[in-house]
């Protein structure tokens, strides 16, 4: 298992790479110059160009390159143009806020997607298939953005059962930042008003986050769950007295997940990318807003850490996911 | 039947709780706590940064010598009492009040005053544009305890207008935290170095999330003027429209900043907690046309590109009449526009008779031309595009190209990268003709995104570089006219219109004096009512 999880790691680092290096010749080829971000509006030429040299940013491109790699490889990205922060210090800042909202989202999207999609597959060609395979078909198709300002709409301006933005009510104290997790950090603190507060605040975008994926996994798991009913080893276990959700949840379910297994590990790096667009709706203080942020000002330092992030998380994912496979089935991990 | 609760039914009722918000306070209730929908400044550094979300949260958290009060602005003795300048404009002297204090108790002194104008030479960032060119740090020296002065290279009228821009730091909180001669900088991007009104809290600031400052009981001009102050001010900016609009209309947040789209007036107008607070800030809106590129070096072909604009019909329309036509180069509330100044109107048929001018001239009109717009911004693109509409009756051709803000102003900095058009605003830096005419007209500021348009006439170099000398407005004000006189001749760009701000505020919210530096975000005089 060691071996099999660090060969993995090994092929990822040419992949992490290459990205890089795509990643920075976009972003040099389109984007504004950097000393002029960093300089402000307000700048003289003078003063852009004596930031130009103080970054090296008058140096050519591959020597740039070689300098930035020699910094990553020492977990320094740089300054951010925007906040003239430490780019490490500001990502590390905020992705826990991210994380807490990705893994809700995937809690959500498998709590759900799951059961949901079993039901589907037993009741296949019945209304509730029906009804739910044009659910997801639905969940797949909607905007973010349209979803996020109905739930607004509904939850937090006609009900107010929930807050319409950001992470923590404006009178609450935040608690001392330990793990960076709020529902964490407040739990340390004993503060259960900042950890339920917190947690209302997390419901509506992780459900506009979470949607997608839902369907998603509603999708695939209906589709293996209905290509192992039809395998032998259940005509032979119903034959044998099993009852169906003994049968279905321990037996049928394990040998349908390959598919849907897979499709969360892309989900989880999806989500992280896709919560750029619900955490600026949001006003969840991830690293989603700050890369909208990045973007918009040219901070190409800020848009190269968070490519490299999320390619890592991918990178990271799917080796998990190859981990899991492995588990359900012993073969695979013998195979590679 | 007996009255035991099982698990499942406590988990229920502890999501009802936690769904219904029944741990949660009612916001509406405290009248201490503004949350505040401005956008937050890229750090919280006033050496560092200094535009318009820095003007909202430094004149909350920060003080300076001299400050912008009222509307129209007025410059007004703040942490100095009284200021001299010499007869030659060269050198200035500000006496401090006595008995300053900072947020950590110290007290403040020429000396830290010294300091703070020396850090702004030293970073080169923010504020210090206006001062680089002549202000030594050396020159800056603290005779005594209550005074400061300042020897200026040349003689620069602006000086006394860029001093507001200018906060003063607590030397030994910045000091103290200072690694590799990098004065503060890291410290004082995230923390508190100031003495104002409101001093951050601890952990309380996340780079364009949040902000949270809480009262400083011990500020110099004390609290008599507001027995009901608000003891503490939540930043909360809202990064989409819809959010931003929806948490006003709900009461999350208190008040907007002052960019709400005009479409959304009546809206909020008709909710119950809110209303829109219109105010006429110094805030031009522009098309810039690049001078030094044909058609654009013909000014016939200027001529009939500013007679091409609607610009009746994108204020009424489009604006929803929330702007006022200004045809000027710079605010028409601001000292130094000739009276006997017009503009250009809108008239297809001489814009027509200049095309055929221009053509006759030899300017290449059928080039396809480009006016690049900032996406983010929909006034900005609505703009180019009604432009666009009007030049293709009088068969000129122009592509309507999104950019935005860095790419724009880094390409500014040469002609050659410079778009043929490119949509903007000048906002108030600081109340003086310098902020607009002098840095967007005098052709040594070519390089920089104010003065984009590469116009150059030698005698409105002349007059400019002159009156930036004076120090008496008296004197100054006929040399801008005439700058003026001869810039609108010459056509340089498309001067459309003064802004109009529109802040969605809370009902509750009592007290507010609006400054066109700041946006009226200045908190001090502000009372909550329940």
């Amino acid at each position: 298992m060691a071996r099999f999880v660090l060969r993995r790691c090994v092929l990822v680092l040419p992949s992490l790479l290459g990205l890089l290096v795509v990643t920075f010749l976009l972003i040099h080829a389109g984007s504004a110059d950097p000393a002029a971000a960093l300089a402000g509006d307000a700048a003289t030429p003078e003063q852009i160009a004596r930031l130009r040299l103080q970054y090296g940013f008058d140096r050519p491109l591959w020597e740039q390159f070689v300098l930035y790699l020699n910094k990553v490889s020492q977990l320094d990205f740089g300054e951010s143009a925007f906040s003239h922060r430490p780019v490490a210090h500001d990502i590390l800042q905020r992705l826990p806020a991210t994380l807490e909202l990705t893994f809700a989202a995937l809690v959500l999207s498998i709590g759900l997607g799951v059961p949901l999609g079993v039901a589907a597959a037993v009741k296949h060609n019945s209304w509730p298939d029906y009804l739910l395979r044009l659910l997801s078909v639905m969940g797949i198709a909607v905007a973010a953005f349209w979803f996020a300002i109905m739930l607004q709409l509904f939850f937090a301006m006609n009900l107010a059962w929930l807050p319409l933005r950001g992470d923590l009510a404006s009178t609450m104290v935040r608690p001392p930042v330990v793990t960076g997790f709020m529902l964490l950090d407040a739990l340390i603190a004993g503060r259960w008003d900042v950890f339920f507060d917190h947690l209302r605040h997390l419901v509506l975008p992780a459900v506009t986050l979470g949607l997608g994926g839902l369907a998603t996994i509603v999708r695939f798991t209906r589709a293996g769950v209905l290509d192992t009913l039809q395998q032998d080893f259940v005509f032979y276990e119903r034959a044998m007295g099993y009852r169906w959700p003994r049968l279905i949840w321990i037996f049928v379910l394990r040998n349908s997940l390959t598919a849907t297994v897979t499709q969360i590990g892309l989900l989880f790096g999806g989500l992280i990318a896709g919560g750029v667009v619900v955490e600026s709706i949001f006003d969840w203080p991830g690293i989603g807003s700050y890369t909208v942020q990045a973007i918009l000002t040219g901070d190409r330092q800020v848009m190269l850490a968070v490519t490299l992030l999320v390619g890592t998380v991918y990178a990271a994912v799917n080796i998990l996911v190859d981990v899991v496979h492995g588990l359900l089935d012993p073969r695979l991990m013998e195979r590679a | 039947m007996t009255a035991k609760i099982t698990r499942r039914q406590l988990a229920g009722l502890a999501a009802g709780t936690v769904v219904t918000g029944g741990l949660i306070p009612a916001r509406a209730a405290d009248t201490t706590t503004l949350v505040s929908g401005f956008q937050l400044p890229q750090n919280l550094d006033p050496h560092q940064v200094y535009d318009v979300p820095m003007q909202a949260m430094m004149l909350n958290t920060y003080d300076n010598l001299y400050r912008y009060q009222n509307d129209p602005p007025e410059i007004v003795a703040w942490l100095a009492e009284s200021h001299t300048v010499s007869d030659d404009g060269l050198t200035w002297e500000f006496k401090l009040r006595p008995g300053i204090k900072f947020h950590d108790g110290s007290e403040m002194t020429a000396e830290d005053v010294v300091y703070s104008f020396r850090r702004v030479l030293a970073l080169a960032l923010g504020p210090a544009g206006a001062f680089l060119k002549i202000l030594k740090p050396e020159n800056v020296t603290a005779p005594d305890k209550l005074t400061v002065r300042f020897k200026l290279e040349t003689s620069y009228a602006p000086f006394f207008a860029a001093i507001p821009s200018v906060c003063i730091v607590n030397p030994r909180v910045v000091k103290a935290h200072e690694k590799d001669g990098d004065w503060g900088k890291a410290y004082v991007a995230s923390n508190d170095a100031g003495s104002g009104p409101y001093k951050i809290v601890s952990e309380g600031y996340r780079p364009l999330e949040y902000l949270d400052m809480e009262i400083f009981d011990d500020h110099f001009l004390g609290w008599k003027h507001n027995p009901k102050p608000v003891r503490k001010i939540a930043g909360r900016p809202t990064k989409e429209t819809s959010t931003r609009i929806l948490s006003l209309i709900n009461g999350t947040i208190d008040w907007t900043d002052g960019n709400l789209p005009a479409d959304q007036v009546d809206q909020i107008n008709a909710s119950k907690l809110a209303f829109v607070q219109k105010d006429v800030v110094m805030k031009t809106f522009v098309i810039r046309m690049n001078n030094a590129k044909p058609p654009f070096d013909n000014i016939n072909a200027r001529k009939a590109f500013a007679h091409a604009f609607n610009y009746d019909g994108f204020i009424k329309e489009i604006l929803a009449g929330y702007a006022t036509r200004d045809p000027y180069p710079q605010p028409e509330t601001l000292w130094g526009i000739p009276k006997d100044a017009k503009g250009y109107d809108y008239d297809l048929a001489k814009a027509k008779e200049y095309v055929a001018k221009a053509v006759a001239e030899g300017a290449p009109m059928k080039r396809p031309l480009e006016i690049h717009v900032q996406s983010e911004n929909e006034q900005s693109v609505q703009g180019a595009q009604l432009f666009q509409s009007d030049l293709a009756q009088i068969g000129l051709n122009v592509k309507v190209v999104g950019d935005i803000w860095s790419n724009l102003t880094n390409a500014a900095a040469k002609p050659e990268t410079t778009p043929d058009m490119w949509v903007h605003w000048v906002s108030t830096y600081f109340v003086d003709p310098e902020n607009w005419v002098g840095q967007m007209y005098d052709s040594q500021f070519h390089g920089t995104w104010k003065a984009s348009s590469y116009y150059k006439n030698a005698e409105v170099d002349t007059l400019l570089r002159k009156a930036r000398a004076l120090v008496k407005q008296e004197e100054r004000e006929p040399l801008y006219e005439a700058a003026i006189r001869q810039i609108m001749a010459d056509c340089p760009d498309i001067w459309i219109y003064n802004s109009m701000q529109l802040q969605g505020i809370n009902k509750r919210v009592k007290g507010r004096r609006f400054c066109t530096v700041g946006q009226g975000a200045e908190v001090r005089w502000v009372t909550l009512e329940s």
